[in-house]
């Protein structure tokens, strides 16, 4: 019993390491950063008056970047989205731009 | 303890406005966090800036950000008075004081973990300059050997 369930912990490691190796394979040799910017920088409290530091989170459109492009963490991200809006509400930042 | 909130206030006056004009606002929140026994902080005043869209006919206008400590009651009356005023075209009020306080509980946090790990490998609990940089040298040849450049 306790075998096989290591081999199906093995398998699913297995199927991990495939994603894994499917990405570059895709889009050539390019790692993706996968750290969050604010983790990074050690910043804890994200201020909406600060567009500079915002602003790389918001692309053309005016939308908020999701996480899965831009590697942010789950808390920074919340915390993200707060400060995009108060900006917004400033016109510091646009709601839509077309 | 409801009179130590810390708030930001926030407002944006019209570009028709005189400098005058924007003085007069100022004393007169000034004026309403002195009613309340509260205190006004900081005042920044950045200025003519663009507004990212239009809002009413604006195109532009004066940002001024006043740091105010005070109640909430405080703060209802400026949000009413500055709601009635036709030269402020918009403002916000943002509560800070918990922010600020998660955020130093993060670094104060942040700084223990580093002593107290920097102290179980028999260094001195805080780095120097000098040193903090050649750590982050040393991350940045890492991440090349990873990427495959021939430094060793």
């Amino acid at each position: 019993m306790s075998e096989e369930r290591g081999g199906r912990g093995r398998g699913g490691k297995k199927d991990d390491k495939g994603k894994g190796e499917g990405r570059p394979r895709g889009g050539g040799f390019f790692r993706r950063r996968r750290v969050c910017k604010f983790c990074a920088d050690k910043i804890d409290y994200i201020n909406y008056k600060d567009v500079r530091l915002l602003s790389p989170f918001i692309p053309e459109r005016g939308k908020i970047q999701p996480r899965r492009i831009s590697g942010t963490c789950a808390k920074h991200q919340r915390a993200l989205q707060i400060a995009i809006s108060r900006a917004r509400q400033l016109a510091l930042i646009p709601y839509v731009t077309d | 303890m409801s009179q130590n909130r810390q708030y930001e206030l926030v407002y944006i006056v019209s570009p028709d406005a005189s400098e005058q004009a924007i003085a007069e606002l100022h004393t007169q929140v000034e004026q309403i966090v002195q009613r309340f026994n509260g205190t006004l902080d900081k005042t920044e005043n950045w200025g003519r800036r663009k507004l990212a869209y239009e809002i009413g006919k604006a195109r532009e206008g004066t940002y001024v950000v006043e740091t105010i400590t005070g109640s909430g009651e405080m703060m209802k009356e400026i949000d009413r008075r500055l709601r009635v005023t036709d030269s402020i075209i918009r403002h916000l009020i943002v509560r800070v004081d918990e922010a600020i306080r998660v955020a130093d509980r993060l670094r104060d946090q942040r700084k223990a973990t580093q002593a107290r790990r920097r102290v179980a490998r028999g260094l001195p609990p805080e780095p120097s300059p000098s040193e903090r940089r050649s750590d982050r040298d040393m991350d940045d040849s890492d991440d090349l050997g990873l990427e495959g450049t021939d430094q060793r």
